[in-house]
């Protein structure tokens, strides 16, 4: 993860997230950047979830947000595998947290005739 | 062979797939008020449509990102959340018309009460697409949409005057009712430029695995199904300019432009010009409900694609559902479908440059298209219709206002 630079405002933000299985788990909606005047600041961790989007957009953004049901996950600078045209991640998604929605959703698919291989 | 065989498949499916209800009600309409002065018009807006569109399926091709994925990353969370509540009006507005124009078809072939076809046709598309494979019902509506090429025979038929027809390709502004004039050449513009063609197309390419090799397939499928699209488009308003305009008819129902088939052409071309329009009405609606779906899903990081059954992406499935659903409560309270379609053209038009801004910077950025970025033909069309673009979004609300939505 280091060596080359990269301009984290158009390379990771709002950016894809993949987990270590290639599946979509959400979008880079902020980053949590750490260190004090002075000090170079660090990248800590990926903030995902509607519950950001008020911080990225005002009003708009938080009422989008909250219809969207406002979770916050945070997934540490560390668990980041690649940086490509998506932000691939060591772990698996239910594992991070992410994807919850889709995975809350599925035994209510799954009961419905036609649903999936 | 396969290959050629594979692309000759998907441009028959995308001459039937390209006219939709916005097609159908400007072109008819502008054909029978001001005969064929706006061809030139359709012109300009396919050329448009492929311009960008080839931006999206190189965009998606180079970087494997879909057009909501690239518009986010490169205008920023705020303006992208802008561009999706827009689209998504939009879309859900065109979504319940074409399905008002499902059920309108299926009233004429049937005689069945309206109210009971919508709701047949939704839950008929509902169970359709939770069902089978997405390539299956592309294809199904495709050809079957390719019954609309009874309205180019039509168009023949009827021996338009062709002197005037080739002038109608001269770019020119018509002596009176200038207001008019201009209301049906931004309807014209947004009905060929519909946003939802480019979600949808670039969003294929990136299920279909493009890879740059892909980039020349991308091209010939913009061009070809584009052109005969197009061509589709100015039988529809030639029909409108030879019969409707010399009996003095306005095409305000959709069972009207189904009548130019059969005047030239009898009971068969009725039958088919109801087919035809069933089925590409049909084809949109699926095409749209799958556009707002993936705007959601992209905007939000989720699963998505119309070849993932509904267990592999749950809340887009969800997310097509509910469209669905809201676009029924729509439809049933009885609003005029034509009049939905005119709203729907000329609010997507007013939106247009949300969706074509980002894509002109994204296929022009070194950073994700390196050596595939736009070359210089692009970059012109591209900027060039950036103004037509524009220049549409901002006159087509007032324009509205000022003809009465083409009433005078």
């Amino acid at each position: 993860m280091s060596g080359k630079e990269i301009d984290i405002g158009l390379k990771v933000l709002d950016h894809q997230l993949l987990d270590k299985d290639g599946r979509r788990c959400g979008n880079v909606d902020d980053l949590a950047i750490e260190g004090g005047p002075g000090e170079v600041p660090e990248v800590v961790a990926i903030l995902v979830g509607p519950g950001y989007w008020g911080q990225r957009a005002g009003w708009i953004g938080r009422l989008a947000g909250w219809i969207g049901g406002g979770r916050r996950v945070r997934v540490e600078w560390k668990d980041v595998s690649k940086l490509d045209s998506a932000i691939e991640l060591k772990r698996g998604a239910t594992e991070l947290g992410l994807g919850r929605g889709d995975d809350r959703l599925r035994p209510y698919v799954d009961k419905i005739p036609g649903s999936g291989r | 062979m396969n290959k050629v065989l594979g692309l000759a498949l998907g441009i028959l499916a995308a001459i039937g797939g390209f006219v939709d209800i916005g097609d159908l009600v400007f072109n008819v309409a502008a054909g029978a008020t001001f005969g064929y002065q706006l061809m030139w018009v359709v012109v300009v807006g396919v050329i448009g449509i492929m311009v960008y569109s080839e931006m999206c399926g190189r965009v998606a091709a180079v970087s494997g990102k879909a057009v909501f994925d690239a518009v986010r990353e490169r205008v920023g969370f705020k303006a992208a959340l802008g561009a999706l509540i827009s689209s998504e009006i939009v879309n859900l507005m065109t979504l319940a018309a074409e399905i008002g124009g499902v059920a309108i078809s299926l009233q004429l072939l049937s005689g069945l009460p309206y109210r009971w076809l919508i709701v047949l046709a939704i839950a008929g598309f509902a169970i359709v697409i939770w069902v089978t494979s997405f390539e299956w019902l592309e294809r199904v509506f495709g050809y079957g949409g390719l019954c609309m090429l009874v309205f180019a025979v039509a168009a023949v038929k009827l021996g338009p005057d062709w002197a005037k027809v080739g002038k109608g390709f001269i770019p020119h502004v018509a002596h009176n009712n200038k207001l008019l004039y201009a209301y049906f050449a931004i309807g014209l513009l947004g009905a060929a430029m519909t946003p939802y063609e480019v979600y949808f197309y670039s969003s294929g390419g990136v299920e279909d695995r493009w890879s740059p090799k892909d980039i020349g397939l991308n091209r010939a499928n913009a061009i070809l199904g584009y052109t005969l699209g197009g061509f589709l488009s100015l039988a529809l308003m030639i029909v409108g300019g030879a019969l409707f305009l010399v009996h003095g008819i306005s095409p305000e129902h959709l069972g009207t432009i189904a009548l130019g088939a059969e005047q030239p052409l009898g009971q068969v071309g009725l039958l088919l010009a109801l087919v035809g329009i069933l089925f590409a009405v049909g084809g949109a609606s699926i095409d749209t409900v799958f556009s707002g779906a993936y705007n959601l899903a992209q905007f939000c990081g989720w699963e998505w694609g119309r070849y993932r059954h509904p267990r592999g992406a749950p809340r887009f499935a969800l997310t097509w559902v509910v469209l669905l659903v809201l676009a029924l409560g729509i439809v049933m309270t009885g609003v005029d479908p034509v009049i939905l379609t005119e709203y729907a053209v000329i609010f997507s038009v007013a939106a247009l440059p949300l969706t074509y801004v980002p894509i002109l910077l994204v296929a022009n950025d070194k950073a994700y298209m390196g050596s595939y970025r736009n070359g210089r033909l692009a970059n012109v069309l591209g900027l060039v219709y950036l103004v037509v673009i524009m220049i549409v979004a901002l006159t087509a609300i007032p324009l509205m206002v000022l003809t009465n939505a083409g009433q005078n």
